[in-house]
């Protein structure tokens, strides 16, 4: 096995590793639409590589991009056929099973693993001599924090669950007994695990050492080279919109208003229905591997390297998914224990988590406190923003709360401090719009204050500092649908009082150019497309075939998806709200040289310009001659090979990236209000309405991003309401290690929701299209807690906003 | 030897009785349809349809498999979504396609299982029945919304439905698969005896049970009472009524005699787990559970119930507010076992009253709970039965408020000034659910939601507070 600590770190944002914005040999000018529908919608003119093909027309002139066309493969998730990675069953296959540490903080003194290897029906043990995996290392290539481990010395224990060692058994209950046999004898440490502790003097140390980690793309990481005392680590003071601005001090002095606050959010946990998983297969000439993932390529790069083999040895396949939102990215240190074991044993082996495993070790949105502070002129006028931010991702990096506050408004002078704190519990990791659900959490509630203190109402101040064109209308809109009209804050009478409240949210529009997919035609008219993307739930499959029919003048369902496969090209990773607009640009563009080929036989045959060629609704005609016409199945079976391929990537963004080869220009931005009713004797909150107005650019499929709206909204109802990572102080211990007591919202609890979709072009790409994961709960929590002091007349400054909580913010208790 | 139904097969095997059903379907038959989600009865994704015939008619109960040992469906017929899958989509499934129902999918099977369990049911088709029916099914993608918007499809399309020849009507309109009729004839054929051992682990529903220790269950014979007719009955007789300790809370919800006596027990019960979990949890288990928030416990420590503990051929009835010594501390030996439970009948003229609070509404442990049963003669409290959850080490009656209350006028003073012996008698502690603080609050709170929801015309809120 490779060394883990020389694994080299990818950075999707460094422009210093990869070529910058690439140059054409050939380009053309086309006009693409541009602005938003009904609002301020005209055209704009981009120079783009000749290979590119046309500008496609707004959705309402579509047949199939835009119009609401339902998922092509729910069939076999209604009929339970859909196999996922812990359905995968293999000839001979083993069942493996972690040993983890019983203790927050300790050092392995011996281990013993003869028992359990001798035990009846195990076929391998493995003692874990790194612990890769875990948050720092979700992202492709992602390190863990440099600590330099030893083959002949055993990592230490820093959280409860570490992995220590694994057994392979012909089933789970021989793993789980073999497992028992492991004797460990441990040196038990003083630990921490609360944030405050944490952070006092004389605080039991997480790492003895500087670790170091780089910034990457979809979350908020340390900065390299970050100071660290204790078990703090910063501050980060930018992002990569850049660093601190202007004069903050003299910015408050200039201010006539200074409103200011403390705080706190949650950790949260990730919950995807299924939990992390693997199977492995090593075999001499290949490693097969069935992922859960959000990335089948970051699974293949990781085993690659870790197992040094060359890329095409390591085939990685998640065909369905049950749900990541951000911590299923690598191989994970359950997917390099499955392949050692594999290995080792020469037998296919299966290693999903359990619930509680998923719950302590698999990853979480790491809490946050957060010292925010606004200075504003009496018109309004920001004048200075400081930001100062504490958080825990455990032994992980990446507490930050995001660039909403560096962001989100103008504001000349911006200042930040964002700390990681360590302590003894499990990772943190990407957790959908990581670091912006926390800082949208502050933020929105502390523009509430201002708006209130210059008596002004939150939309129509919002309308004065925010400069974003999207949100803009999506106020506008959202504000007509909802019927927004306030009360003073706390004047409902009554036991149960009744809020509303607005927030917004803010996501930047992240590209991973390392996105390609084939389009193939066949003889007979099948199509097919391929990828190594993957579908997590989100409906990448359905787009991806409604881009291709668009192009192609068929239906979505005439059209076979196969990715999640790392034999196709490799796709993107899905997470950040990257997926839809880096990998269909690749899929329109693979399906329009497809195209192109057929075309140039037909016209070949029919003696015309390809140009005079084109495809609609199953047909192929000559635009100059309408007797020319042929059925795309009839024009297929002429073809002169059996089949017609093409591949493309995604390229850069038409008119450039705004930083590097990923960030472009344009937020995915969101306004969310929401209706709450308070009983003011129980203190239990009800969220009664939502309505949700987003954009994600060109909207490929109504019906999916609604159901991704919804699911975010619910989401961040449940981070709002009643989500919470408890730890035992004394023990270490998560107490709510399961779905019992960690809440989540079931189907009584669910609000009236309605969304607004802005249609929004920038021009950016051949479909111009964006994600909406992350948008969608960015700003749902704030947008309660705003309601909530509308109807009570009280600020409540911590998540979750239980009832005891809401009786002690009313002096009950 | 266990005996029953899969779908459309009949099974023999000699699994032991106390393996998950679960495993049973995922590994021993290979049909992975029906999902592992968490393995605690919280999310679901392993819900899969039980069967059997009452009244000459098929019952079918949603469940969670995960918790049940296979012992517990000796003779009974078990449908996963393999079983409901025909040539075409059923209504239920196109509409869960349609509306875009499933995003990953991984919890899409239960909900189709829960969705059919609503459609066969024997009630006219309700569209809060319909969300009810997915109480218990947790979806971490859709929000719901687009499940919500497929369950009023269904409920349209089950317009005019057959109550009693429901698998008929369902079959003709290709809701399920035309086997389904031949199930009862196929019942027949098997025994409906449970399948477990005398002197295995005593499981009821399992739902307690199989969170803590599947692992140590699976490959163990266990002693099953679920199926046992001795023990799972409900009965009025001279003016007392008596349940059998497998008596489950769907039992107890569906029951006429007890909906006649307490009119508002549905909303009650319904508060009380998921409905997969209420078709299976037993009220000796949750009196043996013993945890300080039963539910049923509080509902009939305020009817001041006793039970009947028997071994072998001993019995002995105790008032269940007896039963409790301490934390976990039972008057119970090792092998007695609850068989019944029995109350009187409350006069016409007491009134009950049942209140929970948690941190989400449903689905979810109370933080406090308290029950209450209060008759009220001429303006004079003439009786009065108190219970409180989540304020102590176990389940308790409020021997002192009570007294303090009975023989005197009912007026808000009176109300008022038993909170003082009520906060005497309990002792939160802070916990998960709440600080000592606000359970206190809460259970004052809930005290006089009693009384406001009892004798609105005597006390109201305005008054108290
Ligand atoms: C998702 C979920 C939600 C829940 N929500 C609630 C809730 O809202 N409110 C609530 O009160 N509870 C709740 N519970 C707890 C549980 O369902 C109840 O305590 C239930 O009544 C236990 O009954 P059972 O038959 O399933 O118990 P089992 O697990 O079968 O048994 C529990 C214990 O009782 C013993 N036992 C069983 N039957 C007898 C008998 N006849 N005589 C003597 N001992 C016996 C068993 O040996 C065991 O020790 C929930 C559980 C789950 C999984
Ligand atoms: S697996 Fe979650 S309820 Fe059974
Ligand atoms: S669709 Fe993913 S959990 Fe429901």
């Amino acid at each position: 096995m490779a060394d883990i600590n020389k694994k080299k770190i990818v950075l999707p944002l460094a422009p210093n590793e990869e070529f910058g914005s690439v140059k054409h040999l050939n380009t053309k000018k086309i006009k693409l639409p541009h602005g938003i529908p009904g609002h301020n919608l005209t055209e704009i003119e981009r120079e783009v590589s000749a290979d590119e093909p046309p500008a496609l027309a707004v959705n309402d002139q579509l047949s199939v991009v835009g119009k609401r066309t339902k998922r092509i493969d729910a069939i076999y998730k209604v009929t339970g056929a859909a196999k996922y990675t812990s359905d995968i069953q293999l000839p001979g296959m083993l069942y493996g099973k972690f040993l983890r540490s019983p203790h927050p903080h300790a050092k392995i003194k011996s281990i013993d693993v003869s028992a359990a290897e001798r035990h009846r029906g195990v076929h391998a043990v493995h003692i874990l001599s790194v612990e890769p995996g875990g948050a720092v290392q979700r992202d492709n290539g992602h390190d863990a924090p440099a600590e330099t481990y030893h083959v002949d010395k055993l990592p230490v224990l820093r959280y409860v669950g570490q992995p220590i060692a694994g057994v392979a058994a012909i089933s789970d209950k021989v793993a789980r007994e073999a497992v028992q046999l492991i004797k460990v004898e441990y040196e038990t440490l003083p630990f921490v695990v609360d944030l405050d502790e944490a952070m006092k003097k004389g605080a039991p140390l997480v790492f003895e050492e500087k670790v170091e980690q780089q910034q990457t793309g979809g979350d908020v990481g340390g900065e390299a080279g970050a100071g660290q005392q204790g078990n703090l680590r910063g501050p980060s003071i930018g992002s990569f919109y850049g660093g601190p601005r202007g004069d903050v001090d003299q910015g408050f002095n200039e201010s006539d208003i200074v409103v200011e606050g403390e705080f706190r959010t949650q950790v949260q946990t990730h919950c995807a229905l299924e939990t992390h998983g693997i199977v492995a297969d090593w075999q001499t000439n290949m490693l097969t591997i069935y992922a859960s993932t959000q990335s089948t390529k970051s699974v293949r790069n990781d085993l690659a390297e870790l197992f040094d083999l060359p890329l095409s040895k390591v085939r990685v396949i998640t065909e369905y998914m049950g749900g990541g939102f951000g911590a299923k990215f690598g191989a994970g240190h359950f997917g390099v224990m499955a392949v050692v074991l594999s290995k080792k044993s020469g037998h296919p082996v299966k290693l999903m988590l359990d619930r509680k495993e998923e719950q302590t070790t698999a990853g979480n949105r790491p809490n946050s406190q957060q010292m925010l502070k606004i200075g504003v002129k009496k018109d309004g006028t920001l004048q200075a923003i400081d930001l100062t931010s504490y958080g825990t991702a455990g032994i992980g990096l990446g507490a930050g709360v995001g660039r909403v506050a560096q962001d989100m408004y103008t504001c000349s002078n911006f200042r930040m401090a964002q700390y990681d704190v360590f302590t003894h519990a499990g990772p943190g990791a990407a957790f959908r719009a990581p670091g912006n659900v926390q800082g949208c959490f502050a933020l929105e509630q502390l523009i509430d204050e201002i708006a209130e203190k210059l008596n002004l109402d939150p939309l129509a101040y919002r309308d004065k500092i925010d400069q974003s064109e999207i949100r803009k209308v999506e106020r506008k809109k959202g504000a007509e649908k909802f019927g927004w009209k306030r009360k003073q804050p706390g004047s409902d009478s009554g036991v149960v009082k009744k809020g509303i409240g607005v927030a917004q949210g803010h996501w930047p529009r992240i590209i991973h150019v390392d996105s390609s997919a084939t389009v193939r035609i066949n003889k007979g008219g099948s199509v097919e497309i391929m990828s190594g993307v993957q579908d997590i739930g989100t409906g990448t499959k359905t787009i991806l075939a409604q881009v291709v029919a668009e192009e192609l003048g068929l239906k979505a369902e005439d059209i076979t998806v196969k990715i999640g496969d790392t034999t196709y090209p490799d796709g993107p990773g899905s997470g950040g709200s990257v997926t839809a607009g880096s990998i269909t640009p690749a899929a329109r563009n693979a399906a329009y040289q497809a195209k192109m080929q057929l075309l140039g036989q037909v016209a070949g045959g029919w003696q015309v310009e390809i140009a005079d060629l084109d495809m609609e609704k199953g047909e192929i005609f000559a635009k100059s001659d309408t007797s020319k016409r042929m059925s795309f199945v009839d024009a297929t079976k002429k073809m002169r090979t059996n089949q017609i391929m093409a591949t493309a990537s995604r390229p850069d963004d038409y008119g450039g990236f705004e930083v590097g080869n990923a960030i472009g220009y344009d937020r995915l931005g969101s306004v969310q209000f929401a209706e709450v009713s308070v009983d003011t004797e129980t203190g239990v909150i009800k969220v009664d309405r939502v309505v949700a107005a987003h954009s994600c650019g060109r909207p490929l499929n109504p019906l999916q991003i609604e159901s991704q709206i919804n699911g975010g909204v619910i989401m961040g109802v449940g981070y709002a309401l009643y989500e919470d990572r408890i730890m035992d102080k004394e023990t270490g211990y998560m107490v709510n290690a399961n779905l019992d007591q960690y809440k989540l919202p079931y189907s009584k609890e669910i609000p009236h929701i309605e969304n607004i979709i802005i249609e929004q072009y920038g021009a950016h790409s051949s479909t111009d299209a964006s994600g909406i994961g992350e948008p969608a709960n960015v700003a749902t929590a704030a947008a309660i807690a705003n309601a909530v002091y509308n109807a009570i007349g009280v600020r409540i400054y911590e998540l979750p906003m239980t009832p005891d909580k809401v009786l002690a913010a009313l002096q009950v208790i | 030897m266990i005996e029953f139904i899969l779908n459309d097969r009949k099974i023999r095997t000699d699994k032991p009785s106390g393996l998950p059903l679960l495993d049973f379907i995922r590994y021993e038959q290979s049909l992975t349809g029906t999902k592992i989600g968490c393995r605690e009865g919280d999310c679901g994704a392993c819900n899969v349809l039980v069967g059997h015939l009452q009244d000459g008619q098929m019952k079918y109960l949603p469940i969670t498999s995960c918790l049940t040992p296979i012992g517990n469906v000796q003779g009974k017929q078990v449908v996963t979504v393999e079983g409901l899958n025909m040539e075409d989509l059923s209504p239920v499934q196109q509409y869960m396609v349609d509306e875009a129902g499933t995003q990953c999918g991984f919890c899409t099977v239960g909900f189709i299982v829960s969705l059919t369990g609503y459609c066969l049911s024997h009630s006219t088709p309700d569209y809060k029945a319909a969300i009810a029916a997915i109480d218990g099914n947790i979806c971490r993608c859709t929000g719901y919304k687009s499940i919500e918007r497929a369950a009023r499809h269904i409920t349209n399309a089950l317009a005019g439905k057959d109550t009693r020849e429901t698998v008929d009507w369902l079959v003709e309109r290709k809701f399920i698969p035309p086997y389904f009729k031949e199930i009862p004839n196929m019942l027949q054929t098997i025994g409906a005896e449970n399948g477990g051992q005398k002197n295995g682990v005593l499981v009821g529903g399992g739902t307690d049970l199989y969170v803590q220790k599947h692992d140590q269950l699976l490959d163990r014979e266990v002693d099953l009472v679920a199926n046992h007719p001795n023990w799972r009955f409900i009965t009025i007789k001279n003016g007392v009524c008596t349940l059998g300790g497998a008596t489950t809370v769907t039992d107890v919800q569906e029951s006429d005699a007890l909906q006649t006596l307490f009119p508002r027990l549905t909303q009650h019960l319904k508060l009380v787990a998921s409905s997969p979990i209420r078709n299976i949890s037993t009220l000796a288990g949750n009196f043996v559970n013993a945890s300080p928030i039963g539910d049923l416990t509080a509902f009939f420590l305020a009817l001041n119930a006793k039970i009947e503990l028997t071994e072998d051929d001993k019995s002995r009835t105790i008032f269940l507010k007896d039963f409790y010594k301490g934390y976990k501390d039972l008057d119970k030996t090792k092998g007695e076992n609850i068989t019944a439970i029995s109350f009187i009948i409350p006069p016409a003229n007491s009134h009950f009253n049942l209140e929970k609070v948690s941190k989400r509404i449903h689905l979810d442990i109370a933080s406090v709970n308290t029950a209450a049963q209060i008759i009220v003669e001429s303006g004079v409290i003439a009786d009065a039965h108190i219970s409180a959850g989540g304020v102590g080490p176990t389940p308790i009656y409020l021997k002192d408020t009570c007294a303090f209350l009975m023989g005197k006028p009912l007026t808000p003073e009176l109300i008022r000034a038993a909170i003082d012996v009520l906060q005497s008698e309990i002792s939160p502690i802070s916990d998960v659910r709440g600080s000592e603080n606000y359970k206190r609050l809460l259970l004052r709170q809930l005290f006089y939601a009693h009384f406001i929801k009892l004798f609105p015309n005597q006390i109201s809120l305005e008054v108290l507070a």
